[in-house]
C-alpha cells in the first residue's frame, strides 16, 4: 500500500509575494483558492475537503481558517464535508500531500482544496518578526533563554555543515544567486532584480556564517492547489500531476537534541520516496528543494543523491542548478527569492512543481519536465519530507 | 525604550533538580536506571528504554562545540545588548548534547571541536543559566 499514482494535483493558485499592506490576508487565501478552481476547470461543488494550513501573523485570522471562513467565502457553505487545519510549519505542503492523498485513497474525500496565506511580511513590524521567531517552535525551557532565534538557527548548521565539507562561503553564497535567476523569471516573485555573490558576501553579517541575504525575507502571500483521485484528474485534465512517492521523517524537536546537523534525514527520506516511486536521481529533471536558508539545497542536492557530500557547493557555483542547467533547482526563486509566507514557503514550492509539470511555468518553463523531487522542512528543520511528481506512473 | 527583560525558563517539578543545582553552581544531568543512558534535557521518562526509573548525576562538565554562531545583529530584542554574543551547541563528554553560549573568550575565536567546560552565569535573582567557556580558561 502507498501513495503511488493514486491521486494527483489537477490545479494551482497563487497570487504575488511580497510586501503588501492593503491588501488582506483573507484576499490571498480567496484569490488563491479561486484561481485553482479555475485552473483545475472544476465546478466548486465538486470539492468536498477544503484544507487550510496554519497563518502566523494573526490569532485572529487563524481562528478563522480554522472557523471555516474560506468554506463560506467561496460559497460551499452546506456542501463541503469538513475544513480541517493542517499544519507544521514549512513542511504544512508535503502534510497538505500526505495527507490529502491518504483521503482521497480511502475513498474518505473526493476532491480536496489545499490553502496557505499569511501576512508575515506587513502584518508584523521587522523586529516584530524576529521576536515572533525567537520563540516560535523553539524551546522555551533549554533554547530561548540562551538567544536561540532562526537566523542563529541557520548560522549554527551552516558554520557545522561548512566545517564538515569544506563548503566555502562563495559556495554558500552561490545558492542565493541561483534562486534569484530563476526569480527574474517568476512574475510572483519580491525578489527579481538580479543578484551577484559578490552582493551577497558584502550584505550584512547576521549570526555568523550567515549574510543577511542568505536570510528568507518575510511576506506576504497566498496559494492554493486542487487534489483528487487519479482516475477523477485523468477525466479534468491530459496533465494531472500525480504523486509518485514520498518519505519523511520527523528528527528534533529542539535543534540542538539533532544528531546530524549537516545531514538531517534527506537520505532516508528520499529513499522512501525513490523507492515508491520506482525513479533515481538521474530520472529527475526538477529539484525543487525548500530553501528558507541556502544551506538546506547544499544538504538535500547531496542528501538526495544529485551531488556527492561536499560537492554541491561546486555544483551550484558553476551554474549547475540555474535556467538552462543540468538540474534546475527551486524554481520559483525560493523563500530567498519569491519571499517567505510562513507554512507557505513550502506550500509555493510544491506549487511551482506542480506548474512545471504542468506545463504553466511561462518563461521559466523547464522544457519536457516529467519528474520532479520536491522537499520541505518544517520549525527548526525537525522533520524532511521529500515527495516525487510526475506526470505519468512510472 | 529599554530592552525587555531576558526570557526565564519556565521550570516544571522534574526539571528543578537541574535548575536548583544551577544555582549552587553544579551541572547536574539525568541518567537512566535501567539503561544507563545519560539524557539531557531532563525528561519524565528514560527516551532510550521509557522507563521511568531516572536519577540525577554530575556531568563533568567537559566537552565540545559541536557547532557555533556569532550572533552580529538582527538579535530578538531581549538580547540586543548582547551583540556580539555566542550561541552553541555543545556535545558534553556524556553524549549528551545542549544549547548554550561560549562566554570568557572573543567571540572569534570560537571554533567547531573546540574543548569547552562549564561556567555559570546568573540570569537574575531567581535563575543561573549554565554556560561554556574555552577549557583551561579563567
Ligand atoms: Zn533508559
Amino acid at each position: 500500500m502507498g501513495i503511488k499514482g493514486k491521486a494527483a494535483i489537477v490545479g494551482i493558485g497563487e497570487v504575488p509575494t511580497g510586501k503588501f499592506p492593503d491588501r488582506e490576508a483573507i484576499v490571498c487565501a480567496i484569490e488563491s483558492a479561486r484561481q485553482a478552481i479555475l485552473d483545475a476547470g472544476i465546478n466548486k461543488d465538486e470539492i468536498d475537503t477544503v484544507i487550510p494550513t496554519a497563518a502566523l501573523y494573526s490569532p485572529q485570522f487563524n481562528t478563522e481558517l480554522v472557523g471555516c471562513r474560506i468554506v463560506e467565502e467561496i460559497g460551499l457553505a452546506g456542501k463541503v464535508k469538513n475544513n480541517v487545519q493542517i499544519f507544521s510549519g514549512g513542511s504544512s505542503s508535503c502534510n497538505f500531500l500526505r495527507i490529502a492523498s491518504g483521503l482521497i485513497n480511502l475513498g474518505v474525500s473526493r476532491c480536496i482544496l489545499c490553502v496557505h496565506a499569511d501576512k508575515l511580511g506587513t502584518g508584523v513590524s521587522a523586529q516584530g518578526g524576529i521576536d515572533l521567531f525567537s520563540t516560535a517552535g523553539i524551546s522555551k525551557e533549554w533554547e530561548v533563554p540562551y538567544g536561540m532565534h532562526y537566523s542563529a538557527i541557520a548560522g549554527l548548521i551552516t558554520q557545522r555543515y561548512m566545517y564538515e565539507t569544506g563548503t566555502t562561503a562563495e559556495q554558500v553564497a552561490s545558492v542565493c544567486v541561483s534562486n534569484r535567476k530563476w526569480a527574474e523569471l517568476n512574475p510572483n516573485a519580491m525578489f527579481r532584480k538580479p543578484l551577484t555573490v559578490e552582493e551577497v558576501m558584502a550584505s550584512k553579517m547576521l549570526s555568523t556564517p550567515l549574510h543577511a541575504k542568505e536570510s528568507n525575507m518575510l511576506a506576504d502571500g497566498g496559494s492554493a492547489f486542487i487534489i483528487t483521485s487519479a482516475e477523477r484528474a485523468r477525466e479534468i485534465t491530459d496533465r494531472p500531476v500525480y504523486i509518485l512517492g514520498e518519505g519523511s521523517r520527523v528528527t528534533h524537536f529542539a535543534l540542538s537534541q539533532e544528531p546530524d546537523l549537516t545531514r538531517f534525514a534527506y537520505a532516508a527520506a528520499a529513499e522512501e520516496a525513490y523507492r515508491e516511486a520506482g525513479l533515481t536521481p538521474r530520472d529527475i529533471d526538477i529539484a525543487e528543494i525548500y530553501d528558507s536558508y541556502p544551506v538546506f539545497q547544499l544538504i538535500a542536492l547531496e542528501e538526495l543523491g544529485f551531488c556527492k557530500r561536499g560537492e554541491a557547493g561546486a555544483f551550484v557555483y558553476e551554474g549547475n542548478t540555474w535556467p538552462g542547467g543540468k538540474l534546475p533547482m527551486t524554481t520559483n526563486g525560493g523563500m530567498l527569492s519569491q519571499g517567505h509566507t510562513g507554512a507557505g514557503g513550502g506550500v509555493a514550492i510544491l506549487v511551482e512543481a506542480a506548474r512545471q509539470l504542468m506545463g504553466k511555468a511561462g518563461e521559466r518553463q523547464v522544457e519536457g519536465a516529467r519528474f520532479a523531487i520536491e522537499t520541505a522542512t518544517g520549525g527548526t528543520y525537525m522533520d524532511t519530507h521529500v515527495t516525487i511528481l510526475g506526470t505519468e506512473i512510472p | 525604550m529599554s530592552a525587555p527583560e531576558k526570557p526565564a525558563p519556565p521550570v516544571n517539578y522534574w526539571t528543578k533538580p537541574y535548575w536548583n543545582a544551577a544555582n549552587e553552581g553544579k551541572l547536574i544531568i539525568q541518567r537512566c536506571l535501567d539503561c544507563q543512558k545519560h539524557i539531557f534535557y531532563p525528561r519524565i521518562c528514560c527516551p532510550f528504554c521509557f522507563s521511568d526509573r531516572i536519577e540525577w548525576v554530575p556531568a563533568s562538565g567537559k566537552g565540545r562545540v559541536y557547532t557555533y554562531t556569532v550572533v552580529r545583529s538582527n538579535a530578538p530584542s531581549a538580547f540586543i545588548g548582547d551583540m556580539p554574543f555566542v550561541i552553541a551547541i555543545v556535545r558534553l563528554e556524556e553524549g549528551v548534547q545542549m544549547l548554550t553560549n561560549i562566554v570568557g573568550c572573543d567571540p572569534d575565536e570560537v571554533r567547531c571541536e573546540m574543548p569547552v567546560e562549564v561556567t555559570f552565569e546568573r540570569l537574575n535573582e531567581n535563575f543561573v543559566l549554565p554556560k561554556f567557556k574555552p577549557a583551561g580558561s579563567e
